[in-house]
């Protein structure tokens, strides 16, 4: 049955892949990875095309983080290969580089540095990374910080800031590195309710502008809106994948099913 | 059902508040019969004490006269001081030649100067003016101090650390008035704003270049008299050894630290035993270790004195504390900062240098500043392998002929001069400590 099903499936992302470029930016084949014995992440295949926009969902522990973290290599897969932006990930420093600074990131957390200014969080990477000059590299911040909505909060410092604005600049930060691809891990989920709005909008925008995305949420209302295709995690599985109509009015699997009856 | 009164509530005394003095008084020590008696005894005890010393340390005591006897002479049960007066030179520059004190001075002197411009508002790149002071202003003050023929190679330091110490204060001055840097300042008088980054970047160059060959030239003529090392003494020694132990030890601890938490197997094994080794031993043994046995591993013919050897043992064993404190400070940054770190792509020195370690170094300024305290006072033990650092001096004082035996005295004076550096120094890091705190609110 599960056989079956991933064909199925699989046929229906090369469908989708057609709506965006057919040029395919990451490649997951055959990826496994282990926290010791746990098996977190077993025989992932997925294949991103340039400008698709792809929302995962799962239950708790099922291993969402953990597979977008491999992609930029915040975390190691043992078996399988991740192939990012024509680049195989593998033990090679300068390779793990260069795909860093065309991935960005944005965590729950935010993780913004606490003692720079919001303007140096966004300038740092351009600055020694991208070895911009510091003047082009503080316009080109401003121009992200209008995007997000808040360029007056340029010479603050981030505990200054609400959680939704700090998760803003986390996401411009991550911009100002003009990366490829753009990786959101639940980036709404410490933020209270009137916040998360803020960040989706802004979301939203970015999805419009054709950025390669892959966004772990429970936002069921932001992945119908923008979402290219919607990918079900469970048990370190991809259990199921389809467009957003389908996945949500027409889930395939008793799991997928389970799943949505308890978040929608 | 509420119920309602309608007269008007009486007015009644204030509760006691801790903010008067009476107020705090009876809060804090008349508060029962017992913590009454308990402060009645502790000020008795306290007023014995004080009026003790200050009877023999102020009204009964000697400032000034030639010999101990003369000092009981005058007053039998007072203390001596005029030892400790007689001696002030002895005890601040041990046996250094009189004539030459203004060099020991005048190194004192360029050291605030030096870093006086960390202190001052609107100032750039106070990162490069500290770095500096730690590793270029050593090699002006070491050859002040010691004199001597230069090598090329402290010919090349000198010139360096003088043009530095031009150069830093200028851009303070430059700094305070217009907030800017000295660079950009010199961009604009020269009216080459314009010019691209590069060709600017090769005017200032080429302006310390020349600068450079006219320091050196300028230095070459000049040369002091040696003075070995067996006459440095007292205060001045003792600063000297904590002074290079401090500006070395931060930089070695980072280094072991980082090591310690390498990912290289051998590096991490060897910083690791390094540290543990040196953190095992106490100090002293240390100290012996270095005078009688390190001359054995050195190859034939290679004779360090015996200060150099004493500084080289009180850098390393700092340099493994401060390591402790270092990886203690590391431990407290959250794993999401590197995160964050990594993905603008951000390699391993550029994560330690710009993310991690500021926010370390934050952390742990007043960790730094206690095993700053502890190294002055560290140091004091140079005395026993017989260094005359400043307690080796205030102790030689009982056996000089006019006042032999006297003891007491010069200790007192020590213990005083130590509380007061050290106490200035905890007091600084508190407010430092609190600045650093509301600076960012985080
Ligand atoms: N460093 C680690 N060491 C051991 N186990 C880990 C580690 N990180 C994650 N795990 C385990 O791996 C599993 C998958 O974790 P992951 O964070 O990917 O889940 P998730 O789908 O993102 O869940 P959530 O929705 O709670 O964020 C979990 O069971 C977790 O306990
Ligand atoms: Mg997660």
């Amino acid at each position: 049955m599960p056989d079956l099903n991933t064909q199925k499936t699989q046929s229906t992302a090369q469908q989708l892949a057609s709506a965006a470029s057919s040029e395919v930016i990451i490649d997951l084949d055959k990826v496994n990875k282990w926290y010791g014995n746990f098996h977190v992440l077993k025989d992932i295949d997925l294949a991103v095309h340039k400008g698709e926009r792809i929302v995962v969902c799962g239950p708790s522990g099922s291993g969402k983080s953990t597979l977008i973290r491999c992609i930029n290599h915040l975390e190691e897969h043992q078996e399988g290969n991740i192939i990012v932006d024509g680049i195989t990930l593998d033990k090679n420093l300068k390779h793990i580089d260069h795909i860093r600074t065309e991935v960005g990131m944005v965590f729950q957390s935010f993780n913004l540095f606490p003692h720079l200014s919001i303007l140096e969080n966004l300038t740092l990477g351009p600055i020694w990374v991208r070895k911009m000059p510091k003047a082009e590299a503080e316009a080109n911040a401003m121009m992200y910080l209008e995007r997000v909505k808040i360029p007056e909060q340029a010479d603050k410092y981030p505990g200054q800031l609400s959680g939704g604005q700090q998760q803003r600049v986390a996401i411009a930060r991550s911009l100002c590195m003009n990366p490829k691809i753009m990786l959101f891990d639940e980036p709404t989920s410490a933020l209270d309710p009137e916040m998360i709005k803020e960040v989706l909008d802004v979301m939203v925008e970015l999805a419009d502008t054709g950025m390669t995305m892959i966004v772990v949420t429970h936002e069921m209302g932001f992945a119908k809106t923008i979402a290219d295709r919607v990918i079900f995690m469970d048990d370190g599985d991809i259990v199921e994948e389809n467009e957003p109509n389908a996945f949500f009015n027409n889930p395939q699997h008793e799991r997928t099913k389970l799943f949505l009856s308890q978040i929608l | 059902m509420a119920i309602i009164t309608k007269e008007k509530t009486t007015a009644r005394a204030a509760p006691l508040s801790d903010k008067s003095l009476i107020g705090w008084l009876r809060l804090n020590l008349f508060n029962s019969v017992f913590n009454t008696i308990l402060t009645v005894v502790t000020v008795y005890i306290i007023y014995i004490t004080v009026e003790g010393l200050l009877v023999w340390g102020v009204i009964d005591a000697v400032w000034i006269a030639d010999t101990r006897r003369a000092c009981f002479a005058i007053s039998l049960d007072g203390a001596c001081w005029a030892g400790v007066v007689s001696w002030l030179d002895n005890i601040f520059y041990g046996r250094y030649p009189r004539e030459e004190l203004w060099r020991i001075n005048l190194g004192g002197l360029l050291l605030v100067i030096w870093m006086a411009p960390l202190w001052l508002p609107r100032v750039k790149a106070k990162v490069t003016i500290g770095l500096t002071t730690v590793f270029l202003y050593p090699f002006l003050a070491g050859y002040l101090f010691a004199g001597g023929d230069k090598g090329l190679f402290m010919q090349i330091m000198i010139s360096g650390a003088i043009l530095c110490l031009v150069g830093n204060t200028l851009h303070a001055f430059i700094g305070v008035f217009t907030g800017k840097g000295l660079p950009e300042f010199l961009i604009a008088l020269l009216g080459k704003k314009a010019a691209p980054e590069k060709s600017q970047r090769n005017i200032l160059l080429g302006i310390l270049a020349v600068c450079f060959a006219v320091v050196y030239m300028l230095q070459m003529g000049a040369s002091f008299e040696t003075v070995s090392w067996t006459k440095w003494g007292g205060l001045f020694l003792t600063l000297v050894i904590s002074g290079i132990g401090i500006a070395s030890a931060l930089p070695g601890g980072i280094i072991l630290a980082l090591g310690r938490r390498s990912k290289l197997p051998i590096i991490r094994v060897l910083s690791t035993a390094f540290i543990e080794l040196f953190r095992s031993v106490p100090l002293i043994t240390v100290l012996f270790m270095a005078t009688t046995m390190f001359p054995l591993f050195m190859p034939e013919g290679f004779v360090l004195n015996k200060l150099t050897q004493v500084i080289i043992a009180v850098c390393l064993f700092n340099a493994c504390y401060m390591a402790e404190t270092v990886r203690a400070g590391l431990q407290a940054i959250p794993q999401g900062q590197y995160e964050g770190a990594h993905t603008i792509g951000l390699g391993y020195w550029g994560t330690m240098g710009f993310i991690i370690m500021p926010q370390a170094l934050k952390h742990m300024i007043p960790n730094i500043v206690g095993s700053f305290i502890g190294l002055l006072k560290d140091t004091t033990l140079v005395s026993i392998i017989g260094l005359f650092d400043i307690l080796g001096m205030l102790r030689s004082i009982s056996r000089d002929a006019p006042w032999l035996g006297l003891h007491k005295e010069p200790l007192v004076f020590g213990a005083m001069l130590f509380f007061l550096i050290c106490f200035a120094m905890s007091k600084y890091s508190r407010r430092l400590e609190v600045k650093l705190s509301t600076d960012h609110k985080h």
